[in-house]
């Protein structure tokens, strides 16, 4: 881009529009921690601070659950996607074998199918295997994902064979100079990887809330949506500051831990996002 | 040598087991569901084309449609300018506090949809909400944010393109980074002005970005889903009832066939627009 020094309007916009970006956040979080009545007589108001809002939430709303929920979901799928994502990749990229063209076509072609097409289908499967409300519903389905596959793939492709042949030369097997060769050369990868998997798995809606209706394995998102809905429900109800402040509560809970990883690895979650354009 | 031939397939198998079980089986399933009267229970009736013929002629479908669509029209375009915008802002190297920036603008995306799907019921509420309070604060009446039809497209829309505009400046951004600054140097020496050297270098560079962007846009608004639902549960008068909400809601009716024959429109419907997305801008590339 040119690159004559920005001046003071240039940073003024990017100012206003670093505002618009971070305000709602600033003031969900803010509010959740005002009394109740606060929120809706003045919501401009950052007087007394409480923690009252947040009492009430835990004692009403199973955010625990749902959070547990999300974690183990997050840890078996996270750990599917990082072992068999870069394998598929592996084998893409450094090994020639007959039909490779046309299965990496079938991951290819994968990448465009829409999710919604899918869920009538599979909700009847999952129906007709039992598996409806089990954390096996939440898990296998996507687990291991086309996307991340291709994306593994461009990333070793940039490994200089030299390197995965002096492993063979030192005796390694197939498998050994996947772990001890591959896998250490692209961590940054991996770790952009890992990043952009967490904040699909813990913000995932729509099978969540379809796979599951029973509260004990309910994702946290899907905790959340119900809490709304309570409230939508019930608007003219006499305690509605109440609500709206368990409300804003239960959202900074849930807001809290992917931000506080967004803000430590930044770069990784811009690289993650990055990646995702090459398929463009 | 024997595991040598033997390994790549191994080393994919896992991907394909899984893409058979809850990818292929569901999408052959569903095609032959979406030529069925089923209910969920019972007896399955083989009615031919009836589920795509009962959609194609049903208000309600063409409705959440025409509301996807408008949706598309209140989104992309806002999007495409935006993105641009902020990135030509971000993209100057001397540029002081870049990283910072771009953090502030990335942040709405990482925040969980459902989430700031509530603050914005809470944001907008008519009677209570932050935003009626700041206009009557300036004397302004309130707006009916949620509850009219005029507003809710637009109240949802916004809550999209808060959560995505910075998703698509970093896009562009990235395809802006692209272009070798020497490329300006030599249009400026050629006295070409800074309106001229955008609409000459910046724009066909990033086509190829904003192709993306706008496929990837078009996808997710037609499959858009938590927003009318967290919000507006579709209303009000289902003018939020989007091509996703409404598939949704031949689950809840139990009416599994046209759901299905509706997801394969939706599909088509989907590919389609994208093909012309791809078209549009590839077209412009002789410009």
């Amino acid at each position: 881009m040119n690159q004559n020094r920005p001046g003071p309007l240039q940073y003024a916009v990017l100012a206003l529009l670093a505002i618009v970006f971070l305000y709602p956040i600033w003031w969900a979080v803010s509010s959740s921690l005002k009394p109740a009545a606060d929120i809706i007589t003045d919501p401009l108001s950052i007087g007394a601070l409480t923690l009252d809002n947040y009492r009430a939430m835990f004692a009403d709303v199973p955010i625990g659950t749902g959070f547990a929920n999300t974690a183990l979901v997050l840890v078996v799928r996270g750990a599917m996607t990082m072992f068999f994502c870069p394998l598929a990749g592996y084998a893409f990229a450094k090994y020639d074998f007959p039909g490779k063209n046309a299965l990496f076509g079938v991951v290819l072609l994968t990448l465009m199918l829409p999710t919604l097409v899918l869920i009538i289908p599979l909700l009847l499967e999952m129906s007709a295997l039992g598996w409806v409300n089990t954390y096996r519903a939440l898990i296998l389905p996507g687990s291991i994902d086309a996307f991340s596959i291709f994306w593994m793939r461009q990333t070793i492709a940039a490994i200089p064979d030299e390197l995965i042949d002096a492993g063979r030369v030192d005796g390694a097997g197939e498998f050994g100079i996947f772990a001890r060769v591959v896998l250490p050369v692209i961590r940054p990868g991996l770790a952009a990887l890992a990043v952009l998997t967490t904040m699909n798995v813990y913000n995932d809606f729509v099978w969540p809330v379809v796979a599951v209706n029973d509260t004990s394995h309910q994702t946290l998102q899907v905790v959340l949506s119900t809490l709304a809905q309570n409230i939508t429900g019930n608007r003219i109800g006499a305690d509605f500051a109440t609500v709206w402040g368990e409300l804003l509560a239960a959202g900074s809970v849930a807001m809290l831990p992917l931000l506080v990883i967004f803000v430590l690895l930044q770069r990784h979650f811009i690289n993650g996002i990055l990646a995702g354009s090459v398929k463009g | 040598m024997r595991s040598f031939r033997l390994s790549p397939y191994l080393f994919i198998a896992p991907f394909f087991v899984v893409f058979a079980a809850f990818g292929l089986y569901p999408l052959s399933y569903a095609l032959q569901l979406s030529f069925m009267r089923w209910r969920g229970a019972g007896e399955a009736h083989w009615v031919g084309a009836g589920n795509y013929l009962y959609l194609l002629t049903s208000p309600d479908f063409w409705a959440s449609l025409g509301n996807s669509a408008v949706m598309w029209l209140l989104i992309v375009p806002v999007q495409v300018v935006a993105g641009l915008g902020g990135a030509v802002l971000l993209a100057n190297a001397r540029l002081r506090l870049r990283a910072l920036f771009r953090v502030a603008f990335i942040a709405p995306f990482v925040t969980p949809l459902v989430a700031m799907a509530q603050v914005w019921i809470v944001v907008f509420d008519q009677d209570h909400g932050l935003v009626n309070h700041l206009l009557g604060l300036a004397g302004l009446p309130g707006v009916e944010w949620l509850t009219s039809t005029a507003w809710a497209k637009p109240t949802l829309a916004l809550l999209f393109l808060w959560k995505t505009t910075g998703f698509a400046i970093i896009i562009l951004l990235a395809g802006l980074q692209a272009v070798p600054g020497g490329v300006y140097e030599a249009a400026a020496l050629d006295g070409a002005s800074r309106w001229r050297q955008f609409w000459s270098i910046t724009v066909p560079l990033v086509r190829r970005s904003t192709a993306f962007l706008v496929v990837v846009q078009t996808l997710a608004v037609f499959q858009m889903f938590a927003e009318p639902f967290v919000v507006t549960e579709g209303g009000p008068y289902g003018s939020t009832t989007t091509a996703g909400l409404y598939l949704y809601k031949h689950i809840t009716a139990s009416d599994l066939g046209t759901g299905a024959a509706n997801s394969f429109l939706l599909v088509l419907l989907v590919f389609g627009l994208s093909l012309v997305s791809v078209r549009l801008l590839r077209a412009k590339d002789g410009t």
